[in-house]
């Protein structure tokens, strides 16, 4: 069962009824086994594994605040660390780790052969690991006291809006909700389904139908013209951010309905106008957990080599990000590029600050204009290497064959796709220009005026029957 | 006297690394008050502030700084120390 699936139309509405019918101290023990029953319904044997990383970390977080000394409170959270990273490496890095070490050893004719593993990714592993982690360290540094209650615990790793693709959430936030028993809150609950029915649009009409189109342009890359190509690289990060950010919006959204405030994880991103700006704006959880526990640390170790201490941080932070996201180097080579990005941005900052200010810039339309867009075809680009295509020869091929076969027929497809395709590109820009430079512009969902809300919902939830596209396949991020 | 020198010294130190000369420190000055004040430049501040004041933090100092009161404080225990 998945957001996507009719068996989360009937599961949803079931458990929010019993939900809000159930006294308070049993909401959350309700929670748990909702969320194990959702994790469940996916393959069962995969749902030990988390309960696993959730006892260990029980166990661990409970030691590591326990110890008497620091030396022995360190030991214990690289021993947690170690424990809890073991199945996402086993499950994820396994074969290319070893597939790397034959083809060393090889090179030394030294034939080694370890056998290959070919068990399916547990879907959320690498999210549930990446909070699981967040914990132990919250508790090692003392931000947060450790729970001793193992129900909440579990609650946290197995929450079932975010278990299989985020946002990836903090003991520190999630914590306090699930031990405060939020009460029934009308605003909240409205708020929640308007997020996941803007989710579902985004993820049904934008992302789902671009997906036929792209898929179809790099399955044969060989034969597609360069300006297709293009058309495939420029339309493929806006299928990544409808579907992980629509996804994302449901995850919200369902958790608001029941009164739990869930970390925001999209914001705009492509209004930013540097790539600074844009991880500021992308998979917002992901890039704070990679700066809070990853980057904070090593910039603060490397601190004393000034700006080359941040440059070698961005680069081994986002070579981190790259490895997260798959165990290939066609991700560590988008790992690189984006740590590249910024530490050119870091070491040139008050150049380009001095020069946009001597010019006044930064508050001319057409300079936004040209930056957002270098900044989204930069981004558009890099992404190649992270998903779509299987090897770095293949997306430089498909580099070069833009740049050098770019005045050429483009495939459009059937013509309903590109037209639905920019349709709702077109509506989910609307919306979203209108949230970055009008705030304060004509509300559809918010207005005061009762007709126009119900208006406003009756005409997406027909759009995304008319035109969404409900056997689109899974969720992007669960294959991370 | 010796608070003002702190302040008057963190002051320079916060113009020359944010590259904004009219930045004026207060208790409650966070990273949302200054716009060049980010994850990137924010441990080129501390570097600074510890090779200033003869100083060196925790991490776990570090973490915990809520706001620039909070770091005038930190400085403060430390110069004395």
């Amino acid at each position: 069962m998945t957001f996507t699936s009719f068996g989360f139309l009937i599961f949803f509405p079931v458990v929010i009824l019993v939900y809000y019918c159930l006294p308070g101290k049993y909401r959350g023990w309700f929670l748990l086994l909702a969320s194990y029953y959702f994790y469940i319904n996916l393959k069962p044997v995969y749902a030990l594994l988390l309960a696993g990383i959730t006892l260990t970390t029980y166990a661990f977080t409970l030691s590591i605040a326990r110890a008497k000394t620091d030396k022995g409170r360190k030991s214990l959270l690289v021993l947690d660390i170690i424990v809890t990273l073991l199945p996402l490496f086993f499950f994820k890095y396994y074969n290319f780790v070893n597939t790397g070490v034959y083809s060393l050893l090889d090179s030394f004719g030294i034939r080694w052969p370890l056998p290959e593993i070919s068990f399916i990714l547990p879907i959320g592993i690498s999210f549930y690991t990446f909070m699981a982690l967040g914990y132990a360290i919250d508790v090692y540094h003392e931000e947060i006291k450790p729970e001793k209650d193992l129900s909440v615990v579990a609650l946290f790793l197995s929450f079932f809006p975010v278990v299989l693709s985020g946002p990836i959430e903090r003991a520190t936030n999630m914590f306090p909700q699930f031990k405060g028993r939020p009460r029934f809150d009308y605003d909240k609950v409205v708020k929640g389904f308007q997020l996941m029915l803007w989710g579902y649009f985004m993820k049904l009409v934008v992302a789902n139908r671009i997906a036929i189109l792209v898929h179809v342009i790099f399955r044969d890359v060989d034969h597609s013209t360069g300006s297709s190509l293009f058309l495939g690289v420029v339309l493929y990060p806006i299928q990544v951010y409808a579907d992980l950010g629509g996804y994302s919006l449901i995850a919200i959204g369902a958790a608001a309905v029941m009164g739990i405030d869930v970390m925001q994880n999209f914001n705009r991103p492509f209004f930013a106008t540097s790539m600074s700006q844009f991880w500021r704006r992308w998979h917002i959880s992901l890039i704070s957990w990679l700066t809070d526990y990853i980057y904070t640390p090593l910039s603060f170790n490397f601190r004393k080599y000034g700006m080359w201490g941040t440059v070698i941080a961005l680069m081994l932070t986002f070579l981190i990000s790259g490895v997260w996201h798959g165990a290939a180097l066609t991700f560590i080579f988008w790992g690189l590029l984006q740590g590249s990005f910024l530490s050119i941005e870091a070491v040139t900052t008050k150049q380009r600050r001095s020069f946009f200010k001597k010019y006044n810039l930064t508050t001319k339309g057409w300079f936004v204009f040209v930056s957002c867009v270098f900044t989204y075809l930069l981004f558009a680009f890099s992404e190649l290497f992270c998903g779509p295509i299987d090897s770095i020869g293949k997306a430089f091929f498909i580099i070069e064959k833009i740049f050098s076969n770019f005045i050429s027929p483009i495939y459009f497809g059937n013509p309903s796709t590109i037209i639905f395709s920019l349709l709702g590109i077109l509506i989910l820009f609307l919306v979203e220009w209108q949230m970055e430079y009008l705030p304060e512009g004509f509300p559809f969902f918010n207005n005061k005026n009762w007709l126009v809300r119900k208006l406003s919902y009756a005409i997406l939830i027909i759009i995304i029957l008319l035109i969404g596209v409900f056997d689109g396949g899974q969720f992007i991020y669960f294959q991370f | 006297m010796q608070v003002e020198t702190h302040i008057e010294k963190l002051t320079t130190i916060f113009r020359e690394v944010f590259d904004d000369q009219s930045i004026v420190l207060n208790d409650e000055m966070t990273a949302n008050d200054i716009g060049s004040w980010d994850s990137l430049s924010h441990m080129l501040m501390i570097n600074q502030v510890e090779n200033v004041f003869s100083i060196k933090f925790s991490l776990r100092e570090i973490n915990k700084l809520k706001n620039v009161g909070v770091l005038i404080r930190l400085i403060e225990s430390k110069s004395t120390n």
